[in-house]
This record gives structure tokens, C-alpha cells and sequence, in this order.
């Protein structure tokens, strides 16, 4: 490869580094900013920083952590409770005859692409009438729902792509179908588990529509819905610095998630986008 | 046995994506609002009557085709750009590409309000840059000509991640011999991306295309946050106008109504782009 070829490269490599990166370095920057240095650009270079836009994150009533506390803990809840249901179902549509599969798996990829937002409404009347708002334990029901489509399509293929003699030898050997999933599907399928967990647990942590019209007290607030808060002020009145901090603070374990689980969000997309 | 396996997880699944619509299509036949003591009241066809006429309704399922098609366009057209390069082998690849699937991870709303500092009149950085090149203020987010663009820049800095990691799959699934062969013969690499990549690579772009459309049809977090659907209307969307209904107004027969009316015209959209494809024979080498 030539050396102009090469400099165009790290060029493009450079751009598409800045184009996903540079507005939230930016939103960095600005978190250390301060207020009046936000709207006055003539003020001297070490007069503009500050961290007191942290620090009134954590004095606000409730503190910054209980919604990274809420994310966590609503993400954590529905990422169990889809693999708990998507397992053993993925495992029955697996061994479907092949017609009722076909059937079955249309509505599913149907129901993947669907824009869920347009349920909300029916589903928050549902909530008023089984009294399931503000609590974080019911919110996760509908989120398991809605993504239980792609953990059913991606857990339904890494079980076709097992070979049956796997499951008839344990079968052979005297072991219920619990103990089959158990000990030896289940060990098979774990990188496809892992990689619906994820995706799954992205979906919770970052879900808006529904969080905004089921949890209303202000100490059950999801993380979107408590930064789109901070919005509702009028446009002028944002306070810009505190808002940048809270979401460097918010997306600091989101950040953290994908550079580790890279590898599984990636075969999980692309599965799931292939194989559904 | 089999099937009662299956059955929590798909019941689940048909409760909360089945049960919506039949709500919406009885409720579309009633009145039911502060009105009405918010109380359902059957009254024929007038929602879908109302809708028919309501100008409002029709300007938003513009707006919102709009955006979903430049959209998407865009993003694949990016997507495609820097699949392209992260195909390539250089060192440092791993890294840069977790690096690009950053900006898909974070929350919607998160961004939404980043953007709405970073495109800030007259504070944020994009106007300040504007003033130094000594322009006159952009006023990107209160101009309405302009505002649904800033719309879907957001959204393509926000999906594109997306296509690209699907683009990146299709790209690893075509065999390098062939790359080999074409340039035996004498080919040279944009006739390649022409006559090799793009044919092979087909299917991935419809997919994404098909999930995306989708996705964006339905486009409500972005624009809640970042424009409220303003200014003067023009970046609101279907689903943002059903919020306003049953939110705002409480009105939820016409909400209904009008997501409804949005699931129907996103389906219509579908269809319409499926059968185009068809007789275009873009569908002809393609296993359903």
C-alpha cells in the first residue's frame, strides 16, 4: 500500500473518530464548565472550569445515584426475567414442527420490527387498571415484552445451530428435559444468552416512552426520563453544565458495558438481524 | 410439551403487542375524553372522520415519512462509507470500532437534550463557530425550514452504528476470492464495489433499510426531547401527536385513532416499498 493511500486512510479513520465521539467529548468539556463561562466566551481560560456542576448533582432532591440506581436495578430485573422466559420457549420453537415454526416466527419478526411506541397508550390504561404504575418491579414486565421478540429470535437460532445427537446422548443417559437444559443445552447456548442479555439490558436502561408514563414520583424516575426533566424547563433556562454532568454521569456505565461486552452486542445485532 | 414451553413468552409477547391494537381499533369507534367524563361513548365513525380532515394529522404523517426516509437514506449511505473502511485491515481496527458503536448505546433523550446545547442559540458551539466565520446567528432550532434537519442529523449521528455493524456482517460474509478474480481480470475497485460488493451485499442493506424504516416511522423520544415537535409544529411527528392527544388533551379515542392510523400507513409503506422493489427485480436473487 502506498504511503498517500495510507494518510487518506488514517484521514477518514480520524473523521469517523471525531463525527461519534465529539459530541460527547464535548458534553465532557462543557460538564466542567462553568455557568458563566458557558455563555461568555471572553472570560480567561483558568476562570471556566469547575466541578460544582457535579456536586449539584448530588445535593438535588433525590440525588443523581438513585436514578442510576433505578436504571440498574429496572435493566437488571428485565434482563432476568426475559432470559427466564426466552430460554425455555426458544428451546420449544426449536423443536416445532416446521410448519407452526414458520407461522410462529413471522409474528415474532413482526412484532421486532413494530415501533413500540404506539403502545403506549393502551399499555398505560392497562397499568392504571392493575394499579402497576411508579413501581419499578411492574415496569419491567412490559419491557421484558418488548424484548422478547429479538431474545426469541436470536436464543431460537443458537438452538437450531445445536446438533441433535448432543440432546439424544443425554437423553440416553437418563436426563429430564430440565437437567438436558440445565447441563448441557444451556453451557452450548451461553454466548447467545450473553449477547440477548446485553442487547436486552440496553433496551431497559435506555427505554423512554413507557418510563415517562408509568413512573411519575419523582424518586422512581429511570435515568432518560429523570435527564428529560431537566428539558421541560424552558429552552432558555436549561441548566446546561449540571445537565452535561448528568449525562457524563449516566453514560459512564453505558460506556463501560459496551467497550467489555463489545463483542456480544455485535454478534447479537448482526444475529439477530440476520437470522430474524 | 414443546408449544407449553414456548407458550409465557409468546402470550406475553401477543398480550402487550396484540392487545394494544384491539384496544385502539374499539376506541377508535368511541368518544372517550374529559368530554365524555372519560368514559368510553360509541360514536360511529367520527374519530376516523375527524382524522380524515385533520390537517394536523396529515402534516405530521408528512413530516414524519419525511424524516424517516432522509433518515435512513442518509444513515445507509454513511453506514456504508465506514463499514467500508472498518472492513479494511489496518491496526487499531477492533478498538475504532467499538469506539463508533458508542453513540448507538447511549439513551436517546440523553443526546437529544447534547444536541439541543451543542446547536444552542445564540451560546452553543455551532453558533459561536457561525459568529467567528462572521455569519449572521443560524437560530437552527427556531427556524422551521430548518429545524427538522437538525432532527435527522441527530438521529443519523444516533443509528448509523447500527447499519454499519449489519453492512460490516454482510461485508465479512462475501468471499475474498472473488475480489481476487475481478481483478484478474482487470477490474478496478469501483467497478468491484459496483459489480461485487453491492449485489452480494444487497440483502444486508434491505434488512437494515426494513428495520430502520420501521424504527424511525415511529420516531417520539428524539423529538420530544429536542424540539417538543416545534418550532410552529414542524418537527412533530404521528406518534408525538397521539402523545399530545392522550396526554395533553386526554382525549383517548382520537389518540387511538390517530396510532392507528399511523400503524396502518407505516404497514401501506411497507407493502408499497416491497412490491416497488419487486418490479424493480431488486427481490429476484433474494430468499424470503
Amino acid at each position: 500500500m502506498t504511503r498517500g493511500l495510507m494518510t487518506r486512510r488514517s484521514l477518514l479513520i480520524a473523521l469517523v473518530l471525531i463525527w461519534s465521539l465529539g459530541p460527547m467529548l464535548w458534553q465532557l468539556l462543557s460538564s466542567f464548565t462553568t455557568a458563566e463561562a458557558l455563555v461568555n466566551d471572553e472570560l480567561s481560560f483558568w476562570s471556566r472550569w469547575t466541578l460544582n456542576n457535579y456536586r449539584d448533582l448530588l445535593i438535588t432532591d433525590p440525588p443523581f445515584w438513585r436514578y442510576l440506581f433505578n436504571s440498574s436495578f429496572v435493566a437488571s430485573l428485565t434482563t432476568l426475567l426475559t432470559l427466564m422466559l426466552a430460554i425455555p420457549a426458544a428451546y420449544g420453537m426449536a423443536k416445532l414442527p416446521h410448519r407452526l415454526k414458520g407461522s410462529l416466527r413471522a409474528a415474532v419478526v413482526g412484532a421486532a420490527l413494530f415501533p413500540y411506541v404506539l403502545l403506549f397508550l393502551a399499555l398505560l390504561e392497562l397499568a392504571r387498571t392493575f394499579s402497576l404504575g411508579n413501581n419499578l418491579i411492574a415496569i419491567s414486565i412490559p419491557y421484558s415484552a418488548l424484548s422478547m421478540p429479538l431474545a426469541l429470535l436470536l436464543l431460537t437460532a443458537a438452538f437450531e445451530a445445536l446438533p441433535n445427537d448432543l440432546e439424544d446422548a443425554a437423553r440416553l443417559e437418563g436426563l429430564s428435559l430440565s437437567q438436558r437444559l440445565r447441563w448441557v443445552l444451556l453451557p452450548l447456548i451461553a454466548p447467545a444468552s450473553a449477547s440477548t442479555a446485553i442487547l436486552v439490558f440496553l433496551f431497559a436502561w435506555n427505554e423512554y416512552p413507557l418510563a415517562l408514563t408509568w413512573l411519575s414520583r419523582s424518586d422512581l424516575l429511570t435515568l432518560p426520563v429523570a435527564i428529560a426533566r431537566i428539558a421541560g424547563s424552558s429552552t432558555y433556562s436549561v441548566p446546561f453544565g449540571t445537565y452535561a454532568a448528568a449525562t457524563v454521569l449516566g453514560a459512564i456505565p453505558l460506556l463501560v458495558l459496551v467497550l467489555v461486552f463489545q463483542r456480544q452486542i455485535v454478534s447479537g445485532l448482526t444475529n439477530g438481524a440476520i437470522k430474524g | 410439551m414443546t408449544l407449553l414451553l414456548a407458550s409465557p413468552a409468546l402470550l406475553l409477547i401477543a398480550v402487550v403487542f396484540g392487545w394494544p391494537m384491539l384496544r385502539y381499533a374499539w376506541l377508535s369507534f368511541h368518544a372517550h375524553s374529559v368530554l365524555t367524563g372519560l368514559e368510553p361513548m360509541a360514536n360511529g365513525g367520527a374519530n376516523w372522520l375527524r382524522l380524515a380532515v385533520d390537517q394536523r394529522f396529515w402534516l405530521d404523517a408528512g413530516q414524519t415519512a419525511r424524516f424517516a426516509l432522509i433518515s435512513v437514506g442518509l444513515e445507509l449511505l454513511l453506514a456504508l462509507a465506514i463499514a467500508l473502511l472498518l472492513h479494511q485491515r489496518w491496526r487499531g481496527r477492533g478498538a475504532v470500532r467499538a469506539l463508533t458503536l458508542l453513540p448507538w448505546a447511549l439513551p436517546t433523550t440523553m443526546m437529544a437534550l447534547g444536541w439541543r446545547w451543542i446547536f444552542n442559540s445564540p451560546y452553543g458551539p455551532i453558533e459561536v463557530l457561525a459568529r467567528s466565520l462572521g455569519l449572521n446567528s443560524l437560530d437552527l432550532l427556531s427556524t422551521p425550514s430548518i429545524t427538522w434537519l437538525v432532527t435527522v442529523f441527530a438521529d443519523v449521528w444516533k443509528t448509523t452504528p447500527f447499519i454499519t455493524l449489519i453492512l460490516l456482517a454482510g461485508l465479512q460474509s462475501i468471499p475474498e476470492d472473488l475480489y481476487g478474480a475481478f481483478r484478474l481480470e482487470g477490474g478496478t475497485p469501483v467497478q468491484a464495489l459496483r459489480s461485487v460488493t453491492l449485489p452480494l451485499l444487497l440483502p444486508y442493506i434491505l434488512l437494515s433499510l426494513l428495520f430502520r424504516l420501521a424504527q424511525a416511522f415511529g420516531v417520539f423520544d428524539l423529538v420530544q426531547v429536542l424540539t417538543g415537535g416545534g418550532p410552529a409544529g414542524s418537527t412533530e411527528s404521528i406518534a408525538l401527536y397521539a402523545y399530545f392527544n392522550g396526554m395533553r388533551f386526554l382525549d383517548f379515542g382520537y389518540s387511538s385513532t390517530v396510532m392507528l392510523a399511523g400503524f396502518l400507513l407505516l404497514t401501506s409503506l411497507i407493502l408499497v416499498g416491497t412490491l416497488l422493489l419487486k418490479s424493480f427485480g431488486v427481490l429476484r436473487h433474494i430468499d424470503p
